[in-house]
Order: C-alpha cells, then structure tokens, then sequence
C-alpha cells in the first residue's frame, strides 16, 4: 500500500536524458545493414558453389575483409539495441540489469569473434 | 517480468444469461464483463439477449436498455451520448472504442464488451484512471509562457499556427488509444502513453508556448517516449479519428533536431 500522490507516481524519477541516441542510432544502423546486407547476400549467392580456396582468396581482398569487419560489427550492435528495447520492454528490475548486461557480453563476444574470424581467414588465406 | 497470463482473481468466469422475451423479433447477444470486488468473485462474462427491435441503434443504447429494464446492476460511465465526453471508452468487439458512437449493426455477431484492457477494474466496465489523469497532469497540459500577454488582446496565432493544433486538441482523453497499446499495458508505470504524448504534442507545436524545451526535455527518456515502438494501435482505436502515432513520431523527430 502507498499514499504517494498519483502525480508522484506518474512523475517517478523524472527524465533521464537519454534515449534519442538509441533511436537514432538503431536507425542509422539500420540504413546501414541495407547497402552492407544486401551485398553480403550477393556475395554469398555467387560463392555458392566456390571452394574453400576461392572463399578463402575472396576474404582476404582487402575491400571484401573491411565491408565483412563492418557488417559484423553493425549487424552486432543493431542487434543488441534491438534486443535491449525488447529487454526493457518485458524484464524489470534486477534481473532486467542482468539481462541487459548478459545481452551487451555476448554482442561483444560475438562481434570479437567475427572480427577475429575474418582478420584470421584474411591473412592466413594462401599460406 | 512483465505479467502475461491473469492473476487467479481475475481470471473470467462463465456467467448468467438472460434471454431475450418470446415475442422477441431481431435478437442480438451481448457478453458483458461483470466484475463486482464487494462480492470477492471472479470476474464473469454475462450474456443479455436484446430485442433490437425494441432498443436504440448505439450499442450505448443497448447497454441502457440492460441496466434500466434488464439488470440494474450492471455499471458503466457514460454522459453526453454522442463522443464528446469520452466517458463511455471501452473494449467492444475487441477494439477500444466509445460505446455511444458505435452502432450495434456494425458489430458482426454476438457483441463483446470488456472495460479498457489492462487498467484496475474498479467495477464491471468502470476502470480506475487516477495514474492515466496523474500522466496527463504530469505534463503540464497548460500554456506555460514567459511572453506578457498583450495588454488589450487575446495571445493571436496566425492561420497555419492554428490549424497545427486544431486536430491534436480535439482529444477527448477517453483513454482509448493508450490503453490499446501493448507497450503501455507493460510499462505504464514509466511509459505516458499515446493520449499524454499527443496532448504534448499540441503544446508542442503551439506557437504561443515558450516551455518547448523543457518540454521536450522531460520527454527526452527511454520510458517516457521511446517505449512507443510504432504499434499504431492507438490510431486505429481513437474513437476521434486523431493519429496520436504520427504526434509521437514528430516528438521524436523534434527531439532528434534539436541536437544534430
């Protein structure tokens, strides 16, 4: 039971500056997944049948390594704002802080790896 | 975690049925949420058959004819019977909506009536607003001006600064639009919902206002707005044919402005 006043309750703790950045950031992400998806599809779609040689020699041009770096990287951190606002939206409290940090890791741990796959791939490619 | 499934007092229960009289000629079932927390029963869904023929073509209209000839007991608001109280906001055939608005014949089959999803009942189809008004309250509904007011004069607007506030302020603040939005049925306690998003918004863009940045800084939280994830449900339910979606997009768009 509380006798807090409802304007209290509705008031809260106020408004904490912040929250434009994830939105704009989620979208500009977004515009970015566009050109860097659509070409990681064409990409795929014509290594289909490619060997591991030719896929290994098509990693290591310099171009195809940076647009792969950049893809996994703003795939990963689109995906883990997505994922945060899906967090705040159903997980309160405690476990909520532990989710979202639990959400923030693996982006990091899986965007590492993905860097360090391509970087690997790229430079051990015809050795 | 937010709550998916009903507490066990809330869950719905079966409930009476009161049939239509014989020499009925046009009958149309209507299921009535009945929740009274004096008895300590679950809530129950009532079932009245109505003579059309013998009854006026809102389904406001069919909820008077229940209580005054059929069941006293059943308890609604309603006042002005033609969508200017927004007294009557509640969940028919499964939108939000006003029930003196709505004519009986453009609900298909039997008629479901629920009060405003996810708000306390305090009974039958009555719901508490107390947080919902405390929303609308918290954002200073309210010409805030640092601009003396001319002497001999009202505070004029052009035209165009008119017409910008014309429809936003047409709100009825019957509550349909954000009690239709699911991210306000999980995070009300923090979220203001589309009905006190759009009413920021018409102080938002009047030009006799001088409070636009604070404004726009009390909104400037992930709670506060950005728990709108464009759902549109509150366009789709305002019984006034108002687009509190698009107010919320250009509050965000605002916000983004004012720092790139």
């Amino acid at each position: 039971m509380s006798l807090q006043s409802p304007l209290a309750k509705a008031l809260g703790h106020g408004s904490s500056k912040a929250g434009p950045e994830h939105w704009l950031v989620q979208r500009s992400t977004a515009i970015a997944l566009a050109p860097l998806g659509l070409w990681f599809i064409y990409a795929m779609v014509t290594l289909e049948h490619g060997s591991y040689e030719i896929v290994t020699a098509w990693v290591a041009e310099p171009m195809n390594a940076i647009l792969l770096i950049l893809l996994v990287m703003v795939y990963a951190y689109h995906s883990m704002l997505g994922l945060q606002v899906i967090i705040e939206d159903y997980v309160r409290g405690g476990l909520g802080y532990l989710t979202l940090l639990a959400c923030q890791f693996i982006h990091l741990m899986l965007a590492t790896a993905g860097i360090y796959a391509v970087i690997v791939t790229a430079l051990g490619a015809g050795q | 975690m937010a709550q998916f499934a009903l507490p066990p007092n809330s869950r719905v229960k079966k409930g009476k049925t009161y049939e239509a009289p014989a020499d009925a000629k046009n009958v149309r079932r209507f299921e009535i949420y009945r929740y009274d927390p004096d008895s300590g029963e679950n809530p129950r869904m009532d079932k009245y058959d109505i003579d059309l023929a013998d009854c006026g073509p809102m389904i406001l209209d069919a909820m008077i004819k229940i209580k005054s000839e059929i069941d006293p007991t059943l308890t609604f608001r309603r006042s002005c019977r033609e969508g200017i109280c927004g007294s009557c906001a509640m969940s028919i055939d499964g939108t939000n909506t006003l029930a003196c608005t709505l004519a009986i014949e453009d609900v298909k089959g039997d008629v479901s009536i629920y009060p405003l999803p996810h708000m306390s009942v305090v009974k039958d189809l009555v719901p508490d607003m107390t947080h919902f008004y405390a929303q609308y309250a918290s954002i200073k509904p309210w010409l805030q001006t640092r601009t003396p007011a001319p002497p001999d004069s009202e505070r004029l607007q052009s035209k165009e600064e008119q017409e910008l506030i014309n429809t936003p302020s047409a709100c009825i603040l019957c509550a349909c639009c954000s009690t239709s939005c699911p991210s306000y049925w999980w995070n009300s306690d923090r979220f203001l919902g589309a009905s006190a998003l759009l009413a920021v918004y018409r102080w938002l863009v009047d030009s006799r206002d001088d409070a636009t940045g604070d404004r726009l800084d009390e909104l400037d939280d992930p709670f506060r707005l950005y728990r709108c994830h464009t759902i549109m449900n509150c366009t789709y339910a305002c019984p006034k044919d108002l687009n509190p979606a698009k107010a919320i997009a250009e509050i965000k768009k605002m916000l983004v402005e004012r720092r790139l």
